[in-house]
C-alpha cells in the first residue's frame, strides 16, 4: 500500500511539470522597468523616420547563433526580425546573426568592425559576458574590451544595446556572475549605450517560480526554444519603445 | 587471431537486446523531436543527464563489430572493408533524401496553408538567402537544418570504422584508451568539424562522440571476457545507483526551483553546463551507468525478449535507418500538425500514437519485403 502511494506520488511529481509548463505566451513576461533600455536609440529612430528601414547587427556568442533552439528560426535574432515586423508596420526591418559560438568579448571586438560595416547597422546588439564569466577574464580587462568594442562598433554610426549574461544553472554557479553584470550596466552607463537587461529578467522569472526547465536546455547553459523566443519578442520592445515617442510605446505584460 | 578475440555473437545467435533498445531509441528519439511534447516524458533524457543519442551510438558501434568481424573473419578485410562503405553510401543517400523529404514537406505545407510563418521559417532555416550554396554544403554533409544533425555522425563515425576494425577485434583495450583519449583532447583543445551557415560547428562533435560508438565496439569485442566485471558487482551497482538517482535530481530540479535551491553552488559549479555537442563526461557516465544495470537484468537470451509485445520495437530496431528517416520526417510533421491544434495536450498525444504506429508499420513492411527479396536469393 505504501509501495504504492510512493509510486503514484513520484508518477505525480514527474508528470505534473509537463501539464503546468504549457501556455508559453503567458510566460514570457518582464516588468516595464527591466526592459528600458535606459537609453534612446536616436540614429535608429532617424533611420525609421528618414529611410523607412531597420537594420540591426545581433553580435554575439552561441546565445545569439541560437545554440540550443530546436530551430534557427527561433533564435532570439530571428524571432527579432518577426516581432520588430509585427511591431513595425510598413518599415523594412533587417535583422543580421553575427553569433559565433564560444567566442567572447575578445574575439568579438576583432570582428566589430567587419560584421558592423559589412551591414550597414543602424542598432548593434552586442550580447556578451557569459564566455568571458565562464572563463573567469578579469573584471578590468572585460570592461576594457567593452569600451574598445563599443568605440571600434559607433565609430561607424549605429547604436548600442548591450545583452548582459544569462540566468542558467552555469552562470549562476559561478562566483562572480553578478560582477559582470555590474561592469556592463557600468559601461553601458559611461558610454551612453543601451543596456537589454537578459539576466535580471531571466532571475525575474526564475524568482517568480518558473522552472529553468521552461526556458533552458538541459546542459544548463543555452536558452531553449521559449527562452530564445521570448527574449527575441522582449528585445524587440525595449527597441521599439527606445526608437518610438513615449506615446506609442507597447506595454509588456507586466508581473502579477 | 585467437578464438578468444572474436565476438561471441559472431556466432550466429542474434543479440536481441540490441535490436530491442535500438528500437527504443529510435521511440524516443522521435518523440523528443516533436517540441512541447507531453508524450516525450515517457523517455530517459527526463530523467538523468543522458538520451536516447547516447543509446543509438552505442549500439550502432556494438552492431558495427558483430556485423564486420564476422565479414571480416570470413571472407576478410577488403571484403568488410567495401560493405562498411556500402553502408556508408547507404547512410549517405538516406540523409540526402531525408534533407529533401525535410525541405519538401516544409514547402509543400507552406504552400498548400499559405503558411507564411513556415515559408519565413524556411527562410530562416538558411536556404533563402543562398539556396546553392546551401546545396553544396549539404552534399558535404555541413548544412544539416533542424534534427538532421545524427545521419552524419553516424557517416563519419563508420567511414573512419574499417581502419579501426582489425585492430579492436585484436586489442580492444588499446582502441579503447586511444578512442578516450582523443575525446579527452577534443574536449581540452575544443576541436570540431566545421558546418554552415557562418562559423557554426557539428552539433554532434564526431571527435568526441565517438567514444560513445567505440566504448561499444569495444564491449561488444570484450563481451565474453567481461565476466571478471561481476566480482566488483556489488560496488559497481551501488555507485551507478548512487549516480543514476544525482542525476535524477539534478534532472528533476530543472522542474522544481525548490528542489534546485537545495543543490550547493559548489555542485552546480562542477556539473554545468553538461555538454552534448562534446558528450560530456556526466552524459556518458550516466550512459554507463544505464547501460550496466540493462546489461545485469536482461540476459541476452531472457526468453521475454521474443515476446510479442515487444516485436514492434525490436522491427523497428532491426531496420534502424529507414526507421530513423521516417521518425525525423514524421516528428515535422507532427510539430506541424500540433501547432495546428495550437499546441493541446490531446494533439501531442495524438501525434505521438500516430508516429509510432506508422514507424512500426514502416518496419513491419521493410521485414515483409526482406523476407521477400531473401526467398527470392534462395
Amino acid at each position: 500500500m505504501n509501495l504504492r502511494r510512493l509510486i503514484l506520488g513520484a508518477l505525480l511529481v514527474t508528470v505534473l511539470p509537463a501539464v503546468t509548463c504549457l501556455a508559453d505566451d503567458a510566460k514570457c513576461r518582464a516588468s516595464r522597468r527591466l526592459l528600458d533600455l535606459g537609453n534612446p536609440l536616436e540614429g535608429a529612430r532617424s533611420a525609421l523616420a528618414e529611410k523607412k528601414e531597420l537594420r540591426v547587427v545581433a553580435m554575439g556568442s552561441s546565445s545569439t547563433q541560437g545554440y540550443g533552439a530546436s530551430n534557427p528560426a527561433f533564435a532570439y535574432p530571428a524571432q527579432l526580425k518577426v516581432n520588430l515586423d509585427k511591431l513595425l508596420p510598413g518599415i523594412d526591418v533587417h535583422v543580421f546573426n553575427k553569433g559565433v559560438g564560444g567566442q567572447d568579448a575578445d574575439e568579438e571586438v576583432e570582428r566589430m568592425k567587419a560584421d558592423v560595416s559589412e551591414h550597414k547597422a543602424q542598432v548593434v546588439v552586442w550580447q556578451v559576458g557569459t564566455n568571458s564569466a565562464i572563463r573567469r577574464d578579469p573584471l578590468e580587462k572585460f570592461a576594457a574590451k567593452l569600451r574598445a568594442g563599443i568605440d571600434i562598433g559607433r565609430a561607424l554610426g549605429p547604436d548600442f544595446v548591450l545583452m548582459n549574461l544569462q540566468y542558467v544553472p552555469a552562470v549562476v554557479a559561478l562566483p562572480d556572475e553578478e560582477e559582470y553584470a555590474r561592469v556592463m550596466a557600468e559601461v553601458a552607463k559611461e558610454k551612453n549605450v543601451g543596456l537589454f537587461r537578459r539576466f535580471e529578467i531571466m532571475r525575474a522569472w526564475y524568482n517568480d517560480g518558473m522552472p529553468y526547465a521552461q526556458f533552458v536546455t538541459n546542459d544548463g547553459l543555452h536558452l531553449n526554444d521559449f527562452g530564445q523566443k521570448c527574449i527575441g519578442k522582449l528585445l524587440s520592445m525595449s527597441i521599439l519603445n527606445s526608437v518610438k515617442p513615449p506615446q506609442l510605446t507597447v506595454e509588456p505584460k507586466t508581473r502579477n | 587471431m585467437k578464438p578468444a578475440t572474436i565476438p561471441a555473437a559472431v556466432s550466429g545467435t542474434r543479440d536481441l537486446r540490441l535490436d530491442l533498445f535500438r528500437g527504443l531509441a529510435l521511440w524516443f528519439i522521435f518523440l523528443d523531436h516533436v517540441p512541447d511534447n507531453i508524450v516525450s516524458w515517457l523517455t530517459v533524457r527526463n530523467y538523468g543527464f543522458s538520451d536516447a543519442t547516447e543509446i543509438f551510438v552505442y549500439i550502432s558501434g556494438y552492431t558495427a563489430v558483430i556485423a564486420y568481424s564476422r565479414m571480416m573473419k570470413r571472407q576478410g578485410w577488403v571484403r568488410a572493408a567495401s560493405r562498411v562503405y556500402r553502408r556508408v553510401w547507404q547512410l549517405y543517400v538516406a540523409h540526402i533524401l531525408l534533407f529533401v523529404a525535410f525541405i519538401a514537406q516544409i514547402a509543400w505545407i507552406s504552400t498548400k496553408l499559405d503558411a507564411s510563418a513556415l515559408i519565413e521559417e524556411m527562410q530562416l532555416l538558411g536556404l533563402g538567402q543562398d539556396p546553392f550554396r546551401a546545396m553544396l554544403e549539404a552534399a558535404f554533409l555541413k548544412f544539416r537544418p533542424v534534427n538532421l544533425d545524427v545521419l552524419p555522425l553516424y557517416i563519419v563515425l563508420l567511414a573512419v570504422f574499417p581502419i579501426v576494425l582489425p585492430i579492436v577485434v585484436r586489442w580492444p583495450k588499446a582502441v579503447l584508451l586511444t578512442s578516450i583519449t582523443l575525446y579527452a583532447a577534443t574536449c581540452h583543445f575544443d576541436w570540431n568539424l566545421a558546418a554552415y551557415p557562418g562559423d557554426k560547428v557539428w552539433f554532434f562533435n564526431p571527435m568526441a562522440w565517438q567514444v560513445v560508438f567505440y566504448t561499444g565496439a569495444v564491449m561488444a569485442v570484450m563481451a565474453p571476457r567481461l565476466v571478471w566485471m561481476d566480482r566488483w558487482r556489488w560496488p559497481v551497482s551501488v555507485l551507478a545507483f548512487v549516480y543514476l538517482l544525482f542525476a535524477a535530481f539534478i534532472a528533476l530540479s530543472w522542474h522544481y526551483n525548490s528542489l534546485e535551491r537545495l543543490i550547493p553552488e559548489i555542485v552546480a559549479r562542477q556539473i554545468y553546463p553538461i555538454d552534448k555537442t562534446n558528450v560530456d563526461i556526466l552524459r556518458f557516465l550516466h550512459f554507463l551507468a544505464i547501460a550496466w544495470f540493462v546489461r545485469l537484468a536482461i540476459p541476452t537470451d531472457a526468453s521475454y525478449l521474443r515476446w510479442r509485445l515487444f516485436e514492434p520495437l525490436r522491427r523497428c530496431g532491426e531496420h534502424s535507418l529507414q526507421i530513423f528517416c521516417v521518425g525525423t520526417f514524421l516528428a515535422l510533421s507532427a510539430e506541424i500538425v500540433e501547432a495546428h491544434f495550437d499546441g493541446s495536450i490531446l494533439s501531442q498525444v495524438v501525434v505521438s500514437i500516430s508516429g509510432i504506429v506508422i514507424m512500426t508499420a514502416f518496419a513491419y513492411a521493410a521485414t515483409w519485403f526482406k523476407v521477400e527479396t531473401d526467398l527470392k536469393a534462395a
